[in-house]
């Protein structure tokens, strides 16, 4: 057992390595009452083509990853696992995301129990022909449901304008017609390729003892047998530098019209890892919060103007393989706010920052990275995403001290390229 | 140890302090919740006063100048919003930021954050003794966009319109945003008015979480805050005892262009957080909707596929239940009958043992897991502050660990259907509604 201690933020991560290659990392909190686990595969929607263990490279339905993680929670008995959960006072779910699918609970009572459980069944896949039908219809109306979310709606459109090939375009959830042709043999593919130990990431956080934990999780482990798996081979599409278009337009019944814009990051942004891939992510973020923050000149004049609320907002996402950065949220004119935001960027890129909003924004970045460490699900889900991309969650305070001016002035310069400047709005057909 | 359980609370009439020191987070956060009765002649008003507070103060008479002191306390975070609370009408003021003791330097944050909470309440900019017309001008506007796109959420569009149809004359069928058609009468004096009204009449709870030496942060608090409060009597208001018997059964149907229909059925229990059964209440909605073992999701999403979604809801303060699914429009009758069903296996007392395990275990679970966050040991707390009965969490635990079957069926036979609503897309074939 490792022991990482981080003294500015008084926390310390415990980690170990078990034999059949999955890692697993433990955070005590003190004073919680809660404790939360995740259990999380790096396995997402993106992963659509891909070698199964038996060499045969194969491409999948769109949203099976998600599919699976519904199929998850089957058991043989034909009992749910929410059923076990709720008996030993635990709340369970799960999500699947662009690269990840995670398996959680929370509880304050049974932690071993539940522990167990969360192992068990996410290391016992039962899917038959019958409880993927059943699925079908289920999946199909959370489709629909984000069909009519305008929110959802203007950030895929926004992504559908930012990638010509890549996956990250393709819905999550697949579309209702794709699940229609996901089957059980598909299904178990993809779980043998992606659920593997080796492939995975337990993380523990709230109140709990470490080295009891270790020793739960591996007298767990420890009694299944896991073949030894090599590296999973991934096959994505070259995507080009351009964007796929200017503007994306969608119509459905909103009082007010939602606008989302952005800039697709070029495959030169792409190929960092580890604490330079972080520190990419936190200096883009000082960035936006310059030139979108609520203590922003522009973002003061928009509000003015009345093309914006205090519902506006930014947001820079860096995966393996794609990046963008997004802004945006309701607005009575779509078009008006874009244009004033095309004329407003090339004078920020100019004149840059001063030394005294950077030390500002750098103080308000401190303490929302401080304040974060108060949700047990947001380290969890947090810690895993970094600890995927080669780095860690804890290097986020000591790296924000260490960046400078001249390294927010270099970015500002490769980020804000207007040909990949991209736009998605949402309104009614009436208001259009 | 400084760290304490519970809530310590100070009581000067209705003007009460609530304190619990606690080192387990890394932010300190003070609220301050005024409370106000929700009201046809009120409810606009109080919606867009903490906006209002929220654009400048004599110290900080820009935006700009505001928010950037939020920054520079690092990234303070300032609420000011409204939401109701049975029939009240809770502005909420809340502060929150890092412990200084994170930060290199110590920088004194806790100081200037309660003075900067202070400076929100008591300075607010005005121009000729009342507020700043173009702030009041610019927040009307921002609160008719934020009421116009209250449609835009179908799932919280569909619960909306459910309460006003189902508590039509009613004050409760008011939004917490207010109404459009009140805008154009409010101006900046009328709103500077009503703001030294609320500030002098309203009872007032300031809670006070974190790791802070709690006798000193009081006396600044009484400094800065609580003994700017005017003196004087401030209004208890009365929780209404009598429940109107309502709907038999209502349909209401509502067009618009989705694809996905919303069904939301809207019950009266009869039981409220103020009757000793409010346990048993809490058990039922539990026990029918509240998790993923519940009836609902089990019958409508597992076994019949005809949903993602389908849960209960309850409102404890009026002892208003709610059901909400979204579905394939033409799943409209099925839908609607096996929650029927459901409904009715509960005033039957079909309830197994395992459901009524399972659903205390999770229950007590969740009640638990609200002390990990300070708003939510906060959220806790006020709704025992503005009920009658008061239920401490130890009690109201152990009420649920003990409560029977037949207490549930109890409650379960006074529950009826006041309201089912359906939101459906257009021009589709009409729906027989019996």
């Amino acid at each position: 057992m490792q022991r990482i201690e981080h003294q500015q933020v008084k926390e310390t991560v415990y980690y170990e390595s078990l034999e059949n290659g999955l890692d697993v990392y433990v955070l005590p909190k003190r004073g919680f009452h809660k404790t939360y686990a995740t259990f999380t595969t790096r396995y997402g929607s993106i992963d659509r083509s891909f070698r199964l263990p038996s060499g045969e490279k194969i491409t999948v339905p769109d949203g099976i990853a998600h599919f699976l993680e519904h199929k998850m929670f089957e058991q043989e008995s034909g009992e749910d696992v929410f059923q076990q959960f709720a008996i030993q006072g635990a709340a369970a779910n799960a999500f699947t995301s662009f690269t990840r699918t995670a398996y959680l609970f929370s509880c304050t009572d049974h932690v071993k129990e539940n522990l167990n459980t969360l192992l068990n069944y996410v290391q016992s896949p039962y899917f038959t022909d019958e409880n993927v039908e059943k699925e079908k219809g289920i999946i199909s109306q959370e489709i629909r449901m984000y069909d009519d979310a305008p929110d959802w709606q203007s950030y895929y459109g926004l992504i559908r304008a930012f990638y010509q090939n890549h996956p990250v375009k393709i819905d999550i959830a697949g579309t209702v017609e794709s699940i229609q042709t996901i089957t059980k043999e598909t299904l178990y593919q993809c779980y043998q390729t992606f659920y593997h130990p080796s492939n995975m990431l337990l993380f523990v956080v709230g109140a709990v003892e470490p080295e009891q934990v270790f020793e739960w999780i591996c007298e767990n482990q420890s009694k299944k047998e896991f073949q030894p798996q090599g590296e999973i081979e991934r096959f994505f599409p070259a995507e080009p530098d351009a964007i796929a278009k200017k503007r994306e337009v969608i119509n459905l019944p909103v009082g007010v019209p939602k606008c989302m814009f952005g800039f697709k990051e070029s495959a030169s942004a792409l190929g960092k890892s580890g604490d330079d891939a972080l520190k990419q992510e936190l200096v883009t973020n000082i960035i936006l919060e310059a030139l979108f923050g609520s203590g922003a000149e522009l973002y003061r004049s928009l509000y003015d103007e009345g093309l914006i609320d205090e519902q506006f907002g930014y947001d820079y996402t860096l995966e393996k393989g794609f990046a963008f950065a997004m802004i945006g949220g309701d607005t009575p004119n779509p078009d008006r706010l874009i244009e004033r935001i095309e004329s407003a960027i090339p004078t920020f890129v100019e004149k840059g920052l001063s030394a005294e909003e950077f030390t500002r924004i750098k103080k308000k970045k401190m303490g929302g990275a401080l304040r974060l460490l108060n949700s047990l699900e947001w380290i969890a889900n947090q810690f895993t995403h970094y600890r995927f991309m080669g780095t860690d969650l804890f290097r986020i305070i000591p790296l924000l001290e260490s960046i400078t001016l001249e390294q927010v002035h270099q970015r500002i310069q490769e980020i804000f390229e207007m040909e990949r400047m991209a736009v998605s709005i949402v309104t009614s057909k009436t208001s259009a | 140890m400084r760290s304490s359980a519970n809530f310590e609370t100070i009581a000067m009439e209705n003007l009460r302090i609530h304190r619990l020191c606690s080192d387990k987070f890394k932010t300190t956060t003070i609220a301050v919740l005024i409370q106000q009765e929700l009201s046809e002649e009120k409810v606009t008003k109080t919606a867009l006063l903490p906006y209002v507070l929220q654009r400048g103060t004599t110290n900080y008479p820009t935006t700009l100048a505001f928010k950037r002191q939020l920054d520079q306390l690092y990234g303070a975070n300032l609420f000011g919003n409204v939401f109701k609370r049975g029939e009240r009408h809770i502005m909420q003021f809340a502060l929150d930021f890092p412990n200084e003791t994170y930060i290199p330097g110590t920088p004194p944050l806790l100081k200037e954050g309660i003075a900067f909470l202070g400076e929100v309440l008591f300075s607010p900019l005005l121009e000729q003794g009342r507020f700043k017309a173009d702030y009041v001008e610019a927040e009307k506007n921002n609160l008719l966009q934020r009421i116009k796109s209250l449609q835009d959420d179908k799932i919280r569009y569909a619960a909306k319109r459910l309460t006003e149809e189902m508590c039509k004359n009613e004050p409760f069928a008011l939004h917490a945003y207010g109404k459009e058609d009140d805008l154009d009468a409010i101006d900046a004096s009328a709103l500077y008015t009503y703001y030294q009204e609320v500030f002098h009449h309203c009872p007032i709870d300031l809670y006070l979480v974190g790791d802070v030496d709690l006798e000193e942060v009081t006396s600044q608090l009484q400094q800065q805050i609580l003994s700017r409060f005017p003196s004087g009597e401030r209004h208890a208001f009365n929780s209404q005892t009598i429940q109107p018997q309502g709907h038999d059964e209502q349909v209401v149907i509502d067009e618009l262009d989705v694809k996905q229909g919303k069904l939301n059925i809207g019950c009266r229990t009869h039981t409220t957080i103020n009757d000793d059964r409010y346990p048993a209440l809490l058990l039922y909605n539990g026990i029918l909707g509240g998790f993923a073992h519940s009836k609902l999701f089990m019958n409508v999403r597992e076994k019949a596929s005809l949903a993602y979604y389908c849960s209960s809801r309850l409102e404890s303060h009026k002892g208003l239940l709610s059901i909400q699914s979204g579905i394939e429009i033409q799943h409209y009758d099925q839908a609607l009958s096996i929650m029927k069903e459901q409904l009715s296996d509960m005033r039957e007392g079909r309830i197994t043992d395992q459901e009524l395990e399972k659903t205390k275990a999770t229950m007590i679970n969740q009640f638990r897991e609200r002390l990990d966050s300070a708003y939510g040991m906060i959220d806790l707390h006020h709704h025992s502050a503005v009920a009658k009965r008061k239920w401490s969490l130890p009690e109201l635990l152990e009420r649920i660990a003990h409560t029977s079957r037949q207490e549930i069926q109890e409650v379960a036979e006074k529950v009826t259907i006041d309201t089912i609503y359906f939101l459906r897309d257009q021009g589709g074939e009409k729906h027989a509604t019996h």
